[in-house]
């Protein structure tokens, strides 16, 4: 059941533009990641690359040894990665329910006797997979929201909603780009006891990249960062915390 | 509840044939037949946000395998019309090839360049579609009975339309139908929720082409003569019309626009000349100022419930209220 992320010398190249180079990371089943660097140091290109949606030109991404650098995007779902995007990406048109179940697709297997033959709906795919959504939405206390639409949401529970929307796919490793980006403190707050529920409970490992360092540095298990799209530290928050190069690199020279 | 108010609107259009005129009758006929044409223009650009302007041509497609088979071949209605279905799919198969490699003004200009080269095929290939003199078409024939005349051919148009809007009700309230709005979102988005966007698109096409087809037969067994002429791009521009003014993306925005935009030429007979002029305009006045439609400003004042693509959802989360309010 458990999984792990194995990522190995991965390089992406944009034309003459290595945007991440030689990158080596590892998450253990459970394990919650940070991936830190300034603007521009590969980050969410390295989350791409593990999403499938840019090729890698060097190096391995392996679950479980099982090597995902052949599989396109959307065959990784099915491999237990799910992730969120910077710029929200929800349908705001649309139910917050809609766009959960959107999260469901691979799970769900309608063969055309559910589409046209199943006339119960209660015996519905749809409908017996919605327990499942509703169980997500309770945890993220979004139950009652479940048909309102997202454009009436405010932003914090936007982005709870695209959380819900890469847990309801039951999800061995969750990327995050950018959870706390936009969230007031008391959001961030409530941003960090949802992902300690969520990881501490489930075995779910986490890769969570991330400016608000506050988040970082009290949530992570173990800090990698990323500066010129290659990794120059990795360890527990209080070695990185300490890590001159890291302070350079990240903070600017100015000792804080 | 929803499902009651459906029956009794349609237990109510049983008697239309009794209240209307003949020359009403078939413009209701028209209407409903274009709703179809509309509802697979619906589905692939209001559901799953594609371009294209080949859906006259799948139009065209169905209404001439439609008259050709049946006139022609004198195969029976029930089996030419799903064949109409079929051979437009088959089309709209082709057509996404090109469509999942081009996007924007590429895709545009491709699919009306089919648009015209299906158009063409129906004006020079004589030898099968009669050209320009066109193809008259026989009452709809279901057995041995002939359902002679507007009020009767009613019947085979409604229970079509019918069956079609309830099949791509299932179709959008179904991973199907959603994974269509995942990609009008964005691709990133889809792929990454575990989505074949190729495959999704191609099925979309696909189902777009076949209503669109179905549409076609209807249109044909409903005006029963039919010409090249009929399927070029003022038929593209009417149908683009009835889907942005009823309402993008929603099932019942296709029957507003097409029943709304067969009615009014009617309306306007005496300003005939202004009739294309008017269409252009109302076209621009709604894509700025109502871009969802009649039917998305309907929604937005509470008169018609909000289209919720999962099956059941409203029903499950009453039984959930309930029960948290008895305990």
């Amino acid at each position: 059941m458990a999984q792990r992320l194995s990522i190995e010398g991965v390089s992406v190249d944009f034309g003459g533009l290595k945007a991440v180079h030689d990158a080596s990371l590892e998450i253990a089943p459970g394990e919650i990641v940070g991936l830190i660097g300034p603007n521009g140091a590969g980050k969410t290109t390295l989350f791409n690359a593990i999403s499938g949606l840019v090729p890698v030109s060097s190096g391995q991404i392996l679950i479980d040894d099982v090597s995902l650098s052949d599989r396109p995007a959307h065959e990784r779902s099915k491999f237990g990665i799910a992730r969120t995007f910077q710029a929200v990406q929800l349908i705001q048109d649309s139910s917050v329910i809609e766009n959960i179940m959107i999260g469901m697709h691979s799970r769900l297997d309608h063969g055309l006797f559910d589409l046209f033959g199943q006339f119960r709906t209660s015996r519905s795919q749809d409908y017996v997979a919605q327990k499942r959504a509703y169980e997500v939405l309770e945890r993220l206390s979004l139950g009652d929201l479940a048909l309102t639409r997202v454009s009436s949401l405010d932003f914090g529970q936007q982005r709870r909603v695209e959380i819900a929307r890469a847990l309801v796919s039951e999800p061995r490793l969750l990327l995050l780009d950018e959870p706390a980006a936009g969230l007031g403190p008391d959001e961030v707050e409530d941003l960090e006891a949802l992902l300690v529920l969520l990881t501490r409970k489930s075995g779910l490992s986490m890769l969570i990249v991330e400016h608000v360092l506050s988040l970082v540095f009290k949530l992570c298990d173990r800090i990698v960062v990323l500066d010129n799209g290659s990794v120059i530290a990795t360890g527990l928050p209080a070695e990185i915390a300490d890590n001159a190069e890291v302070r350079r690199a990240y903070l600017g020279d100015v000792a804080c | 509840m929803r499902p009651a108010i459906v029956i009794f609107l349609l237990l109510l259009l049983l008697f239309a044939p009794f209240v209307l005129d003949a020359y009403t009758q078939y413009l209701v006929n028209l209407a409903l037949s274009y709703s179809l044409v509309c509802l697979g223009l619906n589905l692939l650009l209001g559901y799953a946000g594609q371009f294209s302007f080949a859906n006259a041509a799948f139009m065209g497609i169905g209404a001439y395998t439609y008259a050709l088979l049946t006139s022609r071949l004198g195969v029976p209605s029930l089996v030419a019309l799903p064949a109409a279905g079929m051979a437009a799919t088959a089309l709209g198969m082709v057509v996404a090839g090109p469509a999942l490699r081009l996007s924007t003004v590429y895709l545009a200009m491709t699919s009306l360049a089919f648009a015209e080269l299906v158009q063409w095929t129906f004006i020079h290939w004589s030898a099968v579609t009669l050209g320009t003199d066109g193809v008259r078409v026989r009452w709809p024939a279901v057995g041995s009975y002939v359902a002679q005349g507007d009020k009767n051919t009613f019947y085979v148009v409604l229970v079509v339309v019918a069956i079609s809007y309830w099949s791509a009700l299932r179709i959008v309230r179904s991973k199907l139908g959603r994974a269509f709005l995942a990609i009008r979102q964005g691709e990133t988005l889809a792929r990454c929720s575990g989505i074949d966007v190729e495959r999704t698109k191609t099925i979309a096409y696909a189902i777009s082409a076949f209503y669109a087809g179905i549409g076609g037969a209807l249109f044909a067994l409903t005006i029963r003569f039919i010409v090249p002429d009929g399927f070029g791009l003022v038929q593209l521009v009417l149908q683009f019309s009835m889907v942005l003014i009823g309402g993008l993306g929603s099932l019942l925005g296709g029957l507003v626009g097409s029943l709304l935009l067969t009615v009014m030429p009617e309306l306007l007979r005496n300003v005939e000349a202004y009739q294309e002029m008017l269409y252009g305009v109302l076209l621009v006045l709604f894509v700025i100022f109502m871009p969802r439609g009649i039917v998305g400003l309907l929604g937005r004042l509470g008169l018609v419930p909000q289209e919720i693509l999962v099956r059941g959802a409203v029903a499950y989360f009453d039984a959930r209220r309930r029960k948290h309010s008895g305990l």
